[in-house]
């Protein structure tokens, strides 16, 4: 796709319902097709703020603007009326967002139809395979658009991943120094840094009052590390305090610590610093599954209780056989509940298995990686139809 | 103007100009954007199938065709007859009778679709009565609302016997209400 001298171009369409995951995966994705596939991105977004929280350089206030090489558009409303020359070769709707009806109509005016994807949500369920790369004729229009799933089996279109990612968290892994200086630099005390170190960034109804509890009776040292705004009412009364970055307080073998809400690019680190992360949404339970630590996954929650039979079906993918793992995700989750309320014995059955779910991380690992990444598989999959 | 997920299987929508059958739905969870609707669908000018997937909220033009009230008469291969009030047949191709031919059944009332004067398909009603001809025993004790077993249905054609997704207690020989819509099971009819 990059080898003509005039660069393929892209719209990406993103609105933005809650949290950061959407703007997440996105601005993920529209830096990766920029800087490994020098495709020419414009993502429109309806939310600056959102965005401009995992991205400092975004100006809220601009209607476009260049950020890492991407053209950033304020998508206002659905109103407008658009050219044909305005619109791009490939066209992403993220999460069935409805494109502004101009923009629809311009798509079906260009002399060479644009390639027009739905990129939809990541789940383990089966069905998604059977519905991967499908098309869906526009019911009035001469334009015909095609289903894109991320997933992690080979017939569906992988995992967000950049070219070096790997390769950067094992140099930052095999680096005692460095982690300890990433740490420090995070304010963490030389005790907490020699604690199990646990990331917690969750939805705010995860029961995380009872795990901290849990922790705080536990048998060894656990430091927990929240990014600011995240179970902030739980923190709170953790504290006694308000919970503003750099705070901190132990109390029995916990110390929970506040960190500052950090840009997406430093996220990284955090996981790969961590022993245990807990993650919440799609863009993060991804970064966790790259970061070959023990994870579990605080999992978005739909009508009908729908995320549950998502996380089960990616618990069946992932550790089958690995009970605590599943135990503890449940709970979490709200699926079941501890037995007397109690999550210490929840934690150490999740805790004792850390050895076989680093066995886990990496076989998984090689599994999704033979699927190659989501970009790449996504130009791939836009040039045979173009 | 429908929207995908009120489309039901033997609709006929247009779609670029073109009649399509509808001849199978397949909605399966997703996002927070919604249910994904799958269809088989066959274009009725070309008699060209074609798979696609939609949004529910995606709007088609359903093409109002006439219909008529028959019954199931019989198989002649390959063509499944049916017949209205006055002994009048008609004759359907078995790819154009998609998911109704699930819940098959001699005297089954249903309603035959025509287009261009020619019986193109049937429309089952929303919800039909089958009974569960084999199902294995329930396990005791467990009694998890989510726990679903398999369990095959009456059905005129050896062949196509079709297995429904049942809760526990529901016995071999029970009859259950089936949404025709989605192929679930809706509840258990006891006397």
């Amino acid at each position: 796709m990059n080898q003509s001298t005039t660069p393929v171009t892209l719209a990406l369409f993103c609105k933005v319902v809650d949290n950061y995951g959407d703007i997440g995966i996105c601005w993920r994705l529209a830096r990766q097709l920029v800087r490994e596939h020098a495709i020419a991105v414009t993502l429109w977004v309806d939310d600056l703020k959102s965005f401009a929280r995992i991205c400092p350089q975004v100006d809220t206030q601009a209607t476009v603007q260049h950020v890492d090489g991407v053209a950033v558009y304020h998508w206002r409303d659905q109103e407008g009326t658009y050219r044909a020359e305005d619109v791009a070769d490939i066209v992403i709707e993220f999460f069935a967002v409805d494109i502004p009806p101009g923009y629809v109509t311009a798509m079906a005016q260009r002399a060479a139809r644009p390639v027009w994807l739905n990129l939809e949500g990541l789940t383990a369920e089966e069905w998604v395979e059977g519905c991967h790369t499908l098309p869906s004729m526009h019911p009035r229009l001469p334009l015909t658009k095609h289903f894109f799933f991320p997933g992690f089996t080979g017939k569906t279109g992988g995992l967000l991943r950049e070219v070096d990612l790997l390769e950067r968290r094992d140099r930052f892994q095999q680096d005692a120094g460095g982690i300890a200086a990433f740490l420090g630099g995070l304010g963490l005390a030389p005790a907490e840094q020699r604690a199990c170190k646990v990331s917690l960034f969750c939805y705010p109804h995860a029961p995380v009052a009872g795990l901290f509890d849990a922790w705080r009776r536990g048998g060894a040292p656990l430091a927990c590390l929240v990014p600011e705004g995240v179970a902030k009412d739980e923190v709170r009364a953790f504290l006694g305090a308000e919970p503003v970055a750099g705070a901190s307080r132990t109390q029995g073998m916990l110390t929970v610590r506040v960190l500052p809400f950090v840009p997406q690019a430093d996220y990284d680190p955090l996981l790969w610093a961590c022993d245990v992360n807990i993650v919440r949404g799609e863009d993060s339970f991804v970064r966790a599954q790259w970061a070959n630590r023990p994870f579990a996954w605080h999992i978005y929650p739909q009508d009908d209780n729908l995320h549950h039979k998502k996380l089960r079906a990616f618990i069946s993918r992932y550790c089958p056989d690995i009970e605590p793992l599943e135990r503890f995700a449940l709970a979490f989750n709200g699926v079941t509940e501890p037995a007397g309320d109690d999550w210490l014995p929840l934690w150490q059955a999740f805790s004792g298995a850390f050895e076989s779910l680093a066995c886990r991380s990496a076989n998984w690992q090689k599994a999704v990686l033979a699927n190659g990444d989501l970009a790449s598989n996504l130009l791939t999959f836009a040039a045979s139809v173009r | 103007m429908k929207p995908a997920k009120e489309i039901r299987v033997g609709n006929i929508i247009m779609v670029d100009a073109k009649p399509f059958i509808v001849l199978r739905s397949d909605v399966n969870g997703s996002s927070r954007t919604g249910f994904t609707y799958k269809w088989k669908m066959k274009n009725l000018l070309t008699n060209a199938p074609l798979e696609n997937v939609f949004r529910g909220d995606d709007k088609f033009d359903v093409v109002v065709l006439d219909k008529k009230p028959v019954t199931y008469s019989y198989y002649a291969d390959p063509l499944y007859v049916f017949m209205d009030e006055e002994y009048n047949q008609f004759e359907i191709e078995e790819e154009n009778l998609g998911d109704a031919l699930n819940y098959l059944k001699d005297g089954m009332e249903c309603e035959a679709v025509f287009y261009d004067g020619k019986a193109i398909s049937v429309e089952l009603p929303t919800t039909i009565v089958r009974q569960i001809v084999y199902s294995e025993p329930a396990v005791k004790g467990n009694t998890s609302g989510n726990v679903l077993k398999e369990a095959k249905i009456e059905n005129a054609i050896e062949s196509k016997q079709h297995t429904v997704q049942v809760p526990l207690f529901v016995s071999q020989d029970d009859s259950i209400e089936i949404d025709t819509r989605t192929n679930e099971y809706k509840r258990v009819i006891r006397n």
